[in-house]
């Protein structure tokens, strides 16, 4: 892998943010981008502003031919090869760059979807399961946008479930092939797909995937859905009829297709976080822009308290989000980078360290998707009645991000995957969950203590992020103490835990990259005090329900004066800070440091 | 042969303009290369893309962050770049001196410039170049065609275009509609970073400023928020019309 990254941030273990305190320096942040990194994201922007947006009419009219152009277009400019090896005709560079490119074409949600159906999903089970052979034939056609992948592994019947698929792979009485029935759902690319990985059970027991080329006899692509959002992607239902597949095409090992499945979602995830990024900047561009034309009572709207409201809360989830996502991915690239690429078991150590971050990779996709799904929301609004119709792009973002919250996995499924790995690793002892949990309870039962003493501007959210890590840990041990292994069948505890668990991790990054930015950028300070806010606020109602649920009488009154203890912050100014963060993106007209 | 052409790094159209302390201030602000230099830089890579046998050399002057603008030329093709650091601001006579010694130390034969600047609009930096080195100069090109030793091409001129032939040495400045420049791609990015960019210290030219910017503001208005109420449609559409041309002096 290419060393492009400028910085390394420091090793860490995936969950650990929740026992240990990291300083600024030992996180990666989108400040810390190496020159080359840097090009390649000037060249998606163009790429994006000039390519990408004079055609979202044709790409929402579903005229395909355009899509299929612009991913060629793509592979030429190399966006598409930065997980695939050099011999295979891509760049592979680090993490970092994929989720940069992510971010910065992600100006149209119907593209988006294909880019990383085809780009993510659709390719990386390729490079990481396909033998020299499957890789030699098919690998340098997708990285150049030749041929479009597509990823078939959702049934009518099982969509988080997915080890529950029906669809069944014979072989065939002379060996030669395997015969495949069943039917897929919510196929992305379907209709522009040249090869589709499609996952289905040998003898209905091992689960497995294949590599099947379209026009392969008895593989018949169903009609498009009707979609809310994304209208201008593909996504149809596939139908296996006694299709011959050969058995070179098969993927992996037989009965290890899961293997695939969910690492490959690791991935799905953090992209999908970075996409929902470079969603909400063209939303909000597009929405601050229109509001400071936009006059009502001889003023700009923008002068008003509460549009200005909107748009702070829009920029601060910008940038909490943008802090998330590349110091999660720096992190990967981090623990990526001491690995020898040319090592036989390259691509099984890469997904190994990769899933040490499920639940970071989860954090990104619930915590990324949930912001964009408000910052639609709240740019449709400031577009008033014209944000209802279609001559806007607001009504075409509201519907996009919709999607997000359910492909790669449900939010509520994601919930349950951030508390239950981690619980599951602190009853493993591979994360010292449980010494941590044990020191908050000793510590807040010994009475109140002083906090400690810190200077500086971002004081206060540090001191918000200490407490909100005790509330966190202390409601983890009340809830795993009450119901022990059985917790994870209290789905609503599980995930208020979640929720919690997030914002921990949203807080911590976000005072760390102003922190870094050594006063460079005012904005960020003043975003990281504004964001905190909503964090803390969040901590605290999830500690109340989780406390609420677990606790009653005698316990219930000691736990709540520890809830009380730790969550007594004086407030911020937020209105003043929102106005603040409103006139600089008003001046800049999009999202800006 | 070989072609120079000149990189400028200026702030990026979406940025606004910020002042501190009397000066333009670019702290934190997104730079790129001046749009009109990209033209100049694409036409370059066109002559040699058509089989020429050219070389392509990008040549910037100012403090280090340029060359971050030279990392973006060799990423979109250009063969090796010269980086003259200094942190002194050149006016475009004084920097018409490095540019000349430069051409003629390189035996360069054409030079590409952008007709403008976007930050500091002179129009002067390649006439003056062109008169130091006595070369012919052809101003606001917007076609272009190579022949070896000549060009020809075509030019606007305030009452139209004009049709033109120049043999070379000559300098070239351009304009929008030229050509639209590529933008790098990822693999011509990672091959960026092994071209030669070599770092010169201003000193050896012996370019001095004579002209000093001594302070800057910018120019905010504010908005008048005039609403006509249309209660009588003619009134107002006279009303408006009267202001486009009286006040806001943009319709004649």
């Amino acid at each position: 892998m290419s060393g492009a990254a400028g910085t390394r941030a420091k090793q860490v273990t995936g969950g650990s943010f929740l026992i240990e305190d990291l300083g600024p320096h030992d996180i990666f942040t989108l400040e810390d981008l190496s020159g080359v990194q840097k090009e390649i994201e000037r060249t998606t922007v163009e790429f994006a502003e000039k390519r990408i947006l004079p055609q979202v009419a044709a790409i929402e009219q579903k005229d395909f031919s355009v899509t299929k152009g612009l991913l060629r277009r793509a592979g030429e400019l190399g966006l598409m090869g930065i997980d695939v090896p050099e011999e295979y005709g891509g760049i592979a560079m680090d993490k970092v760059t994929s989720a940069l490119i992510a971010d910065n074409i992600a100006v149209c949600g119907s593209f988006s979807v294909a880019f990383s159906a085809h780009a993510g999903i659709g390719t990386l089970p390729l490079v990481w399961y396909g033998n020299a052979e499957q890789k030699k034939k098919y690998l340098a056609k997708l990285a150049s946008g030749e041929w479009i992948a597509s990823y078939a592994l959702s049934e009518a019947s099982s969509g988080s479930d997915a080890m529950n698929i029906r669809t069944q792979a014979k072989l065939s009485a002379d060996g030669k092939h395997y015969v495949l029935n069943g039917e897929k759902m919510w196929i992305s690319n379907a209709a522009i797909a040249n090869l589709f990985t499609v996952f289905a059970k040998i003898d209905g027991e091992k689960f497995s995937a294949f590599l099947i080329e379209a026009g392969t006899p008895g593989l018949t692509v169903g009609p498009e859905e009707h979609k809310l959002g994304i209208r201008g992607s593909s996504t149809c239902p596939l139908s296996l009829t006694d299709c011959l597949v050969p058995v070179g095409n098969l993927l992996g090992e037989a009965g290890k297709g899961h293997h695939i499945a969910f690492n490959i979602l690791n991935v799905g995830r953090y992209k999908l976080g970075a996409a929902a990024i470079g969603g909400s900047k063209i939303a909000f561009r597009n929405g601050v822009r229109y509001a400071r034309e936009r006059t009502a009572f001889s003023k700009p709207i923008t002068s008003f308290g509460l549009v200005q409201e909107k748009i702070a809360n829009c920029a601060a989830g910008i940038y909490a989000g943008e802090s998330l996502v590349y110091r999660v991915v720096g992190a990967i690239d981090a623990s990526l980078a001491e690995l020898d690429e040319n090592a036989p078991d390259f691509s099984q150590q890469t997904q190994k360290r990769i899933e040490e971050f499920v639940v970071e990779c989860s954090i990104l996709k619930v915590w990324c998707s949930e912001m964009l799904d408000r910052l639609v929301d709240d740019t449709l609004q400031l577009y008033g009645g014209y944000g209802y119709v279609e001559e806007f792009p607001a009504e075409r973002s509201y519907r996009d991000s919709r999607i997000n919250k359910i492909f790669e996995g449900t939010n509520e499924i994601n919930r349950l995957i951030i508390t239950g790995w981690l619980m599951k690793r602190a009853m493993q002892g591979r994360l010292a969950l449980v010494p941590a949990i044990q020191r908050v309870m000793d510590e807040v039962i010994a009475g109140p203590s002083p906090r400690e003493e810190r200077t500086g501007a971002l004081a206060a959210q540090y001191s918000l992020l200490a407490d909100a890590k005790k509330l966190t840990l202390f409601c983890a041990g009340a809830a795993s103490q009450k119901y022990g292994a059985a917790l994870a069948e209290e789905q609503e505890v599980m995930g208020a835990l979640a929720d919690m668990i997030m914002e921990v991790l949203v807080l911590e990054s976000c005072i760390l990259r102003a922190e870094k930015m050594q006063g460079r950028s005012p904005l960020a300070v003043t975003m990281t005090r504004y964001y905190a806010a909503r964090a803390f606020s969040i901590v605290k109602m999830s500690a109340e329900r989780v406390i609420g649920a677990v606790a009653e009488g005698d316990i219930l009154r000691t736990q709540m004066t520890i809830f009380r203890r730790l969550s007594k912050h004086d407030p911020e100014n937020t209105v003043a800070l929102g106005r603040e963060i409103a006139a600089a993106m008003t001046e800049a007209g999009r999202y800006t440091l | 042969m070989r072609i120079l052409t000149i990189v400028r790094q200026v702030l990026d159209a979406e940025e606004s303009v910020r002042i501190r302390d009397g000066k333009v201030d670019l702290t934190s602000s997104k730079l790129v290369v001046d749009t009109m230099d990209e033209y100049g830089v694409e036409q370059a890579l066109r002559i040699r893309d058509s089989g020429a046998a050219v070389e392509v050399i990008a040549l910037a002057v100012g403090p280090e962050r340029n060359q971050d603008a030279l990392r973006t030329v060799l990423a979109m093709g250009a063969d090796r770049a010269i980086h003259v650091n200094t942190e002194l601001a050149l006016d475009p006579i004084a920097l018409s001196t490095v540019v000349a010694q430069v051409a003629q130390r390189e035996k360069a034969e054409l030079i590409f410039c952008g007709g403008q600047q976007a930050d500091w609009d002179s129009h002067a930096l390649g006439a003056a170049t062109a008169e130091r080195l006595n070369w012919p100069q052809v101003t606001w090109t917007n076609a272009l065609e190579f022949h070896g030793h000549s060009l020809s091409g075509k030019h606007d001129t305030d009452a139209g275009v004009e049709m033109f032939s120049v043999a070379l040495p000559a300098v070239i400045t351009t304009q929008q509609g030229l050509n639209e420049p590529r933008y790098p791609t990822v693999p011509n990015i990672m091959r960026a970073k092994k071209k030669e960019l070599r770092v010169e210290p201003l000193e050896q030219f012996g370019a001095m400023p004579k002209l000093r910017i001594t302070g800057a503001e910018v120019q905010a208005k504010a908005r008048l928020h005039k609403i006509l109420d249309g209660k009588d449609a003619v009134a107002a559409a006279g009303e408006l019309v009267r202001l486009l041309r009286n006040e806001a002096r943009v319709i004649g």
